[in-house]
Order: structure tokens, then C-alpha cells, then sequence
């Protein structure tokens, strides 16, 4: 049988999810899927704020307690390389600060008061996170939220067992989240296309990716409009108040977990000093600012052919 | 020309390489793997020129090697290994002056060497957050040697998983009771003792290459000399120290691998070597793998090496004419294609090892007139399940 595209979707980490293989069987297309989506399920398991018998939400739990508690090792890895988000952002990025989630609701459009914010100020900080051996000791009311990092880290994590259980050509989709677990049949590209804010059914940009991953993160849905402002969903944990810098950013990069963090990080930063982040980082990204001017590097225009 | 990568990229690299979904540190085996290979070797045969007396036949191996490891529970792992050699053919039983004044090789007996060789092992691995210790104890029996081992390795990562150390400790007891001892006047049972000691580094660069450096040393101690030559007396104390060193590099839009390796050997027999070789790991479609490899190995003479046995010389003085302590270099070349076929891997591999003075890195005093040339094919399956 010939190798052909098998497309398959499933749902996870709150977002449609795909993985496309060349396949000769489409019985053993659908045997690796499962495969893949059961990995990126065990992660949404262990690391969603939104399940309550999940490992974060235990952790979340144990804050202010003098016990702490015991971390495995692929959470502290995680939590290792959140701190180095934490200090390449110059604490831009920083996952101690899930508390603003439970004040800001973007559903309901509510905007909490300059005192609720400030109250909560001080359980913000990656630097207050004590560990002692592999135990982790937070203190009160801190809440970790893995949102930048978890599924971009589940998207690398689905792709490389898919190249250790031998397959060769194929991408993983989280939601928007892209890993490549090898090229097209003959070294050829996956195309990853950019979807425009205002009108999800257009493309504002492409590019061709032989390994790697791409990220992106935005304010397409979840955003609110205040005083004449747009506030997106991501938080600045500095301040406690929504980012008001890019819409949208897209990331390529040699990970999908790096082009995550890069894209997170340019997100909660003001626009020009996103722009010198993302310039910095050497990577191709593209940018959609507030006046909706797209600023890229390394993209390609959409071309006619794309869908 | 995009610009170098940030020092931010590199770290986030770094911390994202590391998580446990993305790197390649240690897991213990999710799958069992049963595997067979069936390899011969065949020396070259001598000319009539080169010996002559006794048989031109060299050796003629065949050897069938059987696998298994297999996960229990979680942490654990447990393998088994068996070999099973037939040997025929001979070897060099001395060397004399022939009527033009070089060097002749006599071989063994008209009858020549029918040896079978039987080795079994099975070790245990435990596999630990950081890291895994194992055992593995193993016996080995032919028709005049008996050789029973013991070996402890453990290894821990540091670093993010970016850099494994591991040391392995291995000791064994083997006895020597060579055949027709009373008819040639051999030796009538001897022992050695071996214990060594390995530690070794290796250190990812990034997701492409990854470098490897490792220092061993061995001890042995009791009847080192060949009980099957005339005349071959050896100290009965050795140390060996190795320095081996590899590096691997994976070429994405080729779609290869570069394995390159280099070792330094000494001991105080007198012998210095230097190892390199090098592989390229061609992946061809998705079941096929095409592995080309040449490798140059060169030593300097033992002390006490000889190329003429010196039956005058008293007997408390070492010498031997063994091959295997001569001043010699020697280049060999392999292919190995290995296909993959569902849950089967079929790997076959053809060698051509060429030895001889001419190669030799070292000076040569005394070229060796037994230097081996052989081919070896090999054609091995595993299994998993």
C-alpha cells in the first residue's frame, strides 16, 4: 500500500487537537493516534487547573502548607524551565501568578477592583517558591497555572513518541500548537498557516517547516474591550492587569515548548519591547499589533494555493 | 542570514530539551525484545609459503547469540543472553626460521582446533528518578576454559538530563585446562583473575550531538601466557588503561547519522594502540537503514614480543609470537543494511578486516607473519512484543 495522509482529530487540552501521518494502513494510523492522544491526555490529566484531582491542582492545594509537597521529576523539569521563562522574561512570564485568574473573568467581562488586584500582588512571584530536595513549599494563596507551557510541551512530548515508536512523517496540532515529528515524504515541508484574528477563515501568513514546532498565542476570543482599550487574556503578572502590547503572535522555533515561551513572554510585554524580544530571539515569528499591522520575520505572505 | 541565536533561546532551549517528554535520558524498556543473529568468521587462509607445516586452514567461527529483555513492573528490567560458538580450524602452535631466513608459522596440530564455546548471562536493572544501577552475573564454559563474571554498573543524570554519569565495576575468575596437556607437554590447569573499573561522561550538546568520554582501567593477574604454543612465557601481572571517546551527530535534512569514535589503549606488556572509526547512519524510506563503516586500529609491540621463537633463550625470560602482541596495523571496512518490518528488524552485515604490517602506525621491528585477514557476515532479527 502506498504511504498516504491520514488525518485524524480528537479532543484534549480544551481545544480540537489533529495528528496527520503518512501511513501505509489506516489501521495502524489509528493505533498511533491513540497512542499519541492517550500521551496528551495523561498530561492534560496531570497538569489541568481545570480538573480538580489533577497533579496541579493537588499542588495548587498544598499552598501555605508547611508540609509542602512532593514534586516528580517531569513536573520539576517543568517548573525548571518555567523558571527559565521566569528569568529570561525578566519576570514577565511567570507561572506563580494563576491567582489573577480568579479574579478576572473574561467570559462574565468583569473587571476587579485596584485593591482586590493589589491584595493578591504578593502571592505572585516565581522567586517565593521554596524547595528543599524535591519537595516544593508555596506560599498561601499562590496558584500555578502551566497555561504557555503545558501544551506546547504535550505537543513535543506526542512527537517525539511518535518518532520513538518509527514514525517518520508527521505533524501534531494542539489547538494551534505545532510539532513536527519528521517532514513530508521526500524532505518536503509541512506548511503551517497563521489564521487572521478578525476572520479565522483567512490566512495572514505561512511557513514551510521541516522540524521543530510552532506556537502561537493571542487574544482572538477571550479579550475585552475597556475605556477604549483591549485587554487580552494574558495577564501581566507585574502590574495584575491584562496585556495591552501584541493581539497575536506566532512562533517557529526548534520546540514547540520554546516557541511557546518566546510567544507567551512577547504577548505580556508592551508592543515595542515585544518586538525587540522577538527580534532578539532570532527566530521567524509574525505580529499583529493593536492598530492590526502585522509585523513579521520569516514569514511568507499566504500563498493562492493555501487553504 | 538569520541572526545567531539569543542567549534567552539557548537558555529556554535548554530547559525545554530537558523535560522528560523531549529528551532521551534513561526509561526502562516499555516493550520485551527477543533477538537471534547468526554471524561467521573465516580467516584467510595461509599460503603453503607462509606455513610450511600442519594445517593452512585458520579459524572458522560460527556463532549464534540469543536475547532477551524484558520490563517488570515499572522501575525494573531483566535480560538474558546466551551465545553459542563452534570453532574450527588452527591457530599458530610456533614460529621458526625458514630456508630463506624468514619467519614461518607453524600451525597446530594435523587435527587442528574443534572447540564450542557456551556463555550464558542475566542481569537486572533497576531504574531510579535520576538514573538506573544493574548487575549481571555470567558463565562461560568451552572444552578448556571455564570463566565465571560478576558486574555492577550504575549510572545518574545531572543537569537537566544533559549529562549522564555512569561507573561500572566488573570481576572474573577464568580456568585454563588446555586439551592433550600431557601429550604436548602444556600447562595442566592455570587461572587469572581480571577486575576492572570503567567511568565514563557523556554530555548532550544540543538535540543533534551528543560527546562521550570514558577512562578504564583493568587488572589481571595469574597465567596470561597462550598454553597452546610451544614456547610463549609472559609476565602473569597486567594493566591495561583505555581512553575512549565518541561523538554522534544527527543530520536532519539528511536524514543520517556520524558516529565518530577514537581510543587510546596502553599496558605494560609494552603495547600502546589508537582506535578511529566511523560510521554514517543513512535512514533509506522508513524500513530501510544503510550503514557504511571504516575503522583504522594500529599497536606497538609487547616488550617481549618475538617473531621467531627462540627456543635457546632461558626459560625464565619472557617471549611470544603471539600475533596478537606484534607491531601491526589494520583497516577494516563493513556494510550493514538492517530493514524494519513491523515488529521484526532484520539487520545483515558483511566485514572485510585486512591486518598487516605495512598499516601500522607504531615502527615494526619484527612483522608478524600471522596477522589475520577475515571476512565476517553476520544476519541477525529481534523481536518485540
Amino acid at each position: 500500500m502506498p504511504l498516504t495522509l491520514r488525518r485524524l482529530s480528537f479532543q484534549a487540552m480544551g481545544s480540537p487537537c489533529e495528528i496527520q501521518i503518512y501511513e501505509e494502513s489506516r489501521i495502524s494510523a489509528k493505533k498511533i493516534t491513540q497512542i499519541l492522544s492517550s500521551e496528551v491526555s495523561r498530561l492534560e490529566r496531570k497538569y489541568s487547573r481545570f480538573i480538580p484531582k489533577s497533579f496541579l491542582s493537588e499542588i495548587n492545594y498544598s499552598a501555605g502548607n508547611s508540609m509542602g509537597i512532593k514534586i516528580d521529576k517531569e513536573t520539576r523539569a517543568l517548573f525548571d524551565h518555567a523558571l527559565s521563562c521566569f528569568e529570561q522574561s525578566h519576570g514577565h512570564f511567570d507561572i506563580t501568578a494563576g491567582v489573577l485568574n480568579n479574579i478576572w473573568d473574561f467570559q462574565k467581562k468583569i473587571i476587579p477592583t485596584e485593591s482586590q488586584i493589589n491584595e493578591l500582588l504578593p502571592s505572585i512571584g516565581f522567586n517565593k517558591l521554596q524547595w528543599r530536595g524535591s519537595r516544593l513549599y508555596m506560599p498561601a494563596n499562590m496558584t500555578i497555572d502551566f497555561g504557555g507551557i503545558v501544551k506546547e510541551y504535550a505537543a513535543d512530548a506526542a512527537a517525539r513518541l511518535a518518532r520513538k515508536i518509527d514514525v517518520q512523517y508527521g505533524l501534531v496540532n494542539l489547538g494551534g500548537d505545532f510539532a513536527i515529528i519528521g517532514p513530508q515524504p521526500d524532505n518536503q515541508p509541512w506548511p503551517i498557516g497563521v489564521a487572521d484574528p478578525k476572520n479565522r477563515k483567512a490566512l495572514i501568513a505561512k511557513i514551510d517547516a521541516l522540524e521543530g514546532g510552532v506556537a502561537s498565542s493571542g487574544d482572538y476570543e477571550r479579550y475585552f474591550a475597556h475605556q477604549g482599550k483591549r485587554y487580552s487574556h494574558i495577564l501581566n503578572p507585574k502590574t495584575g492587569w491584562p496585556s495591552a502590547g501584541l493581539r497575536a503572535v506566532s512562533v517557529a522555533a526548534n520546540l514547540c515548548t520554546v516557541a511557546g515561551s518566546i510567544a507567551t513572554t512577547a504577548m505580556i510585554k508592551e508592543e515595542s519591547e515585544a518586538i525587540k524580544w522577538l527580534e532578539d530571539s532570532g527566530l521567524s515569528y509574525i505580529a499583529m499589533n493593536q492598530n492590526e499591522e502585522i509585523i513579521r520575520n520569516g514569514w511568507q505572505e499566504p500563498s493562492a494555493t493555501a487553504e | 542570514m538569520k541572526p545567531k541565536p539569543s542567549r534567552s533561546l539557548i537558555a529556554l532551549s535548554t530547559s525545554a530539551l530537558a523535560l522528560p517528554g523531549i529528551s532521551v535520558a534513561d526509561a526502562p524498556p516499555t516493550q520485551s525484545t527477543a533477538s537471534y543473529k547468526i554471524s561467521n568468521y573465516q580467516e584467510d587462509d595461509l599460503s603453503r609459503s607462509e606455513a610450511p607445516f600442519g594445517d593452512l586452514d585458520r579459524y572458522d567461527i560460527d556463532v549464534h547469540q540469543f536475547k532477551l529483555i524484558s520490563p517488570v513492573g515499572r522501575n525494573f528490567s531483566v535480560n538474558i543472553d546466551a551465545n553459542y560458538e563452534t570453532l574450527t580450524g588452527a591457530s599458530p602452535w610456533f614460529t621458526s626460521v625458514g630456508l630463506d631466513g624468514d619467519p614461518d608459522v607453524n600451525l597446530s596440530g594435523a587435527s587442528g582446533i574443534r572447540d564450542k564455546r557456551t556463555e550464558v548471562s542475566i542481569g537486572a536493572r533497576y531504574y531510579l528518578e535520576n538514573g538506573s544501577i544493574g548487575s549481571n552475573i555470567g558463565y562461560s564454559e568451552e572444552d578448556d576454559y571455564r570463566a565465571s563474571y560478576v558486574g555492577f554498573s550504575g549510572e545518574r543524570h545531572f543537569n537537566n538530563d544533559l549529562t549522564t554519569v555512569s561507573l561500572a565495576f566488573s570481576h572474573s575468575a577464568d580456568d585454563i585446562f588446555p586439551t592433550d596437556a600431557e601429550l604436548f607437554g602444556r600447562v595442566i590447569s592455570e587461572s587469572k583473575y581480571s577486575s576492572s573499573a570503567v567511568i565514563s561522561v557523556s554530555q548532550i550538546i544540543n538535540q543533534f550531538s551528543t560527546i562521550r568520554t570514558a577512562f578504564s582501567t583493568t587488572e589481571q593477574r595469574g597465567f596470561l601466557s597462550d598454553p597452546y604454543k610451544l614456547i610463549d612465557f609472559r609476565p602473569d601481572n597486567k594493566t591495561q588503561l583505555a581512553w575512549s571517546n565518541s561523538y554522534r551527530r544527527f543530520f536532519v535534512d539528511r536524514n543520517a547519522a556520524l558516529h565518530l569514535n577514537y581510543r587510546f589503549y596502553h599496558d605494560d606488556f609494552g603495547i600502546s594502540s589508537h582506535t578511529i572509526d566511523t560510521s554514517w547512519f543513512q535512514n533509506l524510506g522508513r524500513n530501510y537503514q544503510l550503514v557504511p563503516s571504516i575503522r583504522y586500529y594500529s599497536q606497538s609491540a609487547a616488550d617481549f614480543f618475538t617473531n621467531i621463537d627462540d627456543f635457546l633463550k632461558p626459560l625464565n625470560e619472557y617471549q611470544s609470537s603471539d600475533y596478537r602482541l606484534a607491531a601491526f596495523g589494520a583497516i577494516s571496512g563493513s556494510l550493514s543494511l538492517v530493514a524494519n518490518f513491523g515488529n521484526w528488524t532484520a539487520t545483515l552485515t558483511a566485514e572485510r578486516y585486512v591486518a598487516s604490517d605495512k598499516y601500522a602506525a607504531y615502527k615494526v621491528n619484527q612483522p608478524s607473519t600471522a596477522l589475520v585477514k577475515y571476512n565476517r557476515v553476520s544476519l541477525g532479527f529481534d523481536y518485540s512484543f
